[in-house]
């Protein structure tokens, strides 16, 4: 598939972005954890065939979801536990096993698999690491013979089959392959983000001599996808902050309005209340007409990405109002409504205590750094640029609004403390 | 350097040319005060910045007019950081006079504008952390410069 290259824009040069850009980039599944995932997919990939039942028995094993976009974020309120989500394609003959049945063949080959826990749910079989990674592997079938790659994977409460066991239609490689097509790479974005991780890295390594380098390479690959992963973790703070029981909306449903919303050129605040709202006015249509929000794979019509959620028209409404809220209050910060004082609390009500708290900080002392150095430029409305060699550079600078004044050093003085 | 400082005349065309959103007014013949906004990251701050023939040494007083601003009580860097007559009107601490980074042979819209927006951004950043990121220093409590020009 053809996908483009768009400029689009550094985020970090004007602070309202740069805080939700940090916070951001402080969820991000780091360049080692992300190695560390696809060797362990890898690794139960050949441990898999090396067992007697599944020998050449695995026609594709792929990550789909959050891994395969570049979207994972750390899960829940905590800040370093990982979701990866893999399709394990099996060959037809297993087929014949039931959806239950290969579940339970699924467990028992990972049965002694070296990890904390090994957890059969209803649609994947879950691999618990130490380090609180998980692995959720779906067992599932192509159908061949149809668009690339079309399948089902297998629906099993257990422990004993039931009439509702079923095999459900999906096509998470047709819709990845979407969604990169729909949200293309902004190299302003991925430049951003990759100098701040390798001067993140350098800080890491100068503090920790032993640790090892990482070598994967550190990708944001656009506005889109670090919207959603604000929307995600948003979400995931939401349903713990309020005691939510239920399901929260899938990740895929909100994957495709990210993809749907995205426009390259945004700032990331834009990208972000385009992406809620988009999804606000389909709930808020759903609704009106006593329906639950019902989406598609784009790729397979018969994949529906709403078949878990919402349950009920209530739950939807009470995540279209939590997306409002989301809205509201980016607007209200980066329009200069909010008090500066009630900033952090506002930011952390939203996206969680200690990624705030750093991302605040972090941008603070950026800001600092910059007027301490003469870093800073300036623009005739009396804003601040910093640094200004970037921010001049941006798009949302022009040449006529910088003012024709340069930073320069100084030291603040003032009365005894 | 110039023999002479720069006149009231030409801090004001300089101050007009580089910040036009400025208006000024003279108060006699030597003296003025320019108000006009500031926006250095979130909000809109009205400043007046007052200069007179005789702060060629101490440099010109900006205060902010509004909206007011907010004080962290029991802050180690005090309950409002760099100014002058904190608790009574305050106005911004922009240099360290010992350091002789400013006199009046500098321009007004070249060097106090642009600093005080450097306070404002700090100011701002200093209300969410508690922490004043862009530097500077305290003078010892035994420090007694300002007594006199605290008084307006």
């Amino acid at each position: 598939m053809n996908i483009r290259a768009f400029t689009g824009i550094d985020p970090f040069p004007d602070w309202a972005d740069a805080i939700l850009a940090q916070i951001a980039f402080n969820i991000q599944l780091p360049p080692s954890l992300h190695a560390k995932a696809v060797s362990r997919y890898e690794a139960v990939r050949r441990h898999l065939e090396a067992t007697t039942f599944f020998a050449d028995g695995i026609e594709h094993f792929y990550p789909q979801g959050s891994m395969a976009i570049d979207a994972t974020i750390s899960t829940r309120g905590t800040d370093d536990e990982y979701d990866i989500d893999i399709i394990a394609q099996l060959a037809a003959k297993y087929r014949q096993l039931g959806p239950l049945g290969v579940l339970k063949a699924l467990e028992a080959a990972l049965a002694d698999y070296p990890v904390q826990m090994v957890i059969r749910q209803t649609r994947c079989v879950t691999l618990i690491y130490g380090d609180r990674m998980h692995l959720d592997i779906s067992a599932a079938f192509r159908e061949h013979g149809t668009q690339e790659r079309r399948s089902h994977i297998m629906h099993a409460k257990g422990p004993n089959r039931s009439s509702e066991d079923c095999e459900v239609p999906t096509n998470a490689y047709g819709f990845v392959e979407l969604y990169k097509a729909r949200t293309p790479v902004e190299t302003a974005v991925s430049d951003a983000f990759r100098r701040r991780w390798d001067d993140h890295d350098r800080l890491r390594a100068d503090a920790d001599v032993d640790d090892v380098p990482n070598q994967t390479p550190f990708v944001v690959k656009n506005m889109a996808t670090l919207a959603l992963q604000l929307v995600k973790r948003y979400r995931n703070i939401t349903h713990d902050r309020k005691r939510r029981a239920g399901r929260m909306a899938p990740s895929i449903l909100l994957a495709d309005y990210a993809s749907r919303s995205s426009s390259p050129g945004r700032t990331l605040s834009d990208a972000l209340i385009s992406l809620c709202n988009l999804l606000i006015a389909d709930i808020r249509r759903a609704s009106m007409l006593g329906r639950t929000l019902s989406v598609f794979n784009a790729t397979w019509d018969q994949d529906e990405f709403t078949d878990r959620w919402p349950e009920s028209i209530e739950q939807q409404n009470a995540f279209a109002d939590d997306l409002l809220h989301l809205v509201t209050v980016v607007s209200l910060i980066r329009e200069g409504k909010l008090d500066p004082v009630d900033v952090p609390n506002g930011l952390r009500r939203l996206f969680g205590d200690f990624v705030v708290t750093e991302a605040i900080r972090k941008t603070a002392q950026e800001l600092g750094g910059n007027i301490q150095q003469g870093n800073q430029g300036y623009t005739r409305t009396g804003g601040i640029l910093v640094p200004a060699a970037a921010a001049a550079s941006t798009l949302a600078v022009s040449r006529a609004a910088a003012a024709p004044v340069s930073g320069s050093r100084h030291t603040f003085f003032g009365d005894p403390v | 350097m110039a023999l002479l400082p720069y006149s009231i005349r030409e801090q004001v065309a300089s101050m007009r040319a580089t910040w036009p959103s400025f208006g000024n007014q003279m108060v006699g013949e030597d003296a003025v005060v320019w108000r006009g906004p500031l926006k250095p990251l979130m909000r809109t701050y009205d400043i007046a910045i007052t200069y007179r023939t005789d702060y060629v040494i101490s440099g010109p007083r900006v205060r902010v007019i509004s909206p007011p601003l907010t004080r962290l009580p029991d802050n180690p860097e005090g309950s409002l950081p760099h100014v002058y007559n904190r608790d009574r009107d305050p106005f911004m601490c922009l240099f360290d006079p010992a350091k002789y980074e400013w006199s009046g042979w500098d321009l007004i819209s070249e060097t106090t504008v642009p600093w005080a927006i450097d306070w404002l951004a700090c100011y701002e950043f200093w209300l969410m952390t508690g922490i004043w990121e862009g530097g500077g220093r305290h003078p010892p409590l035994t420090g007694t410069r300002h007594n006199v020009e605290n008084h307006r």
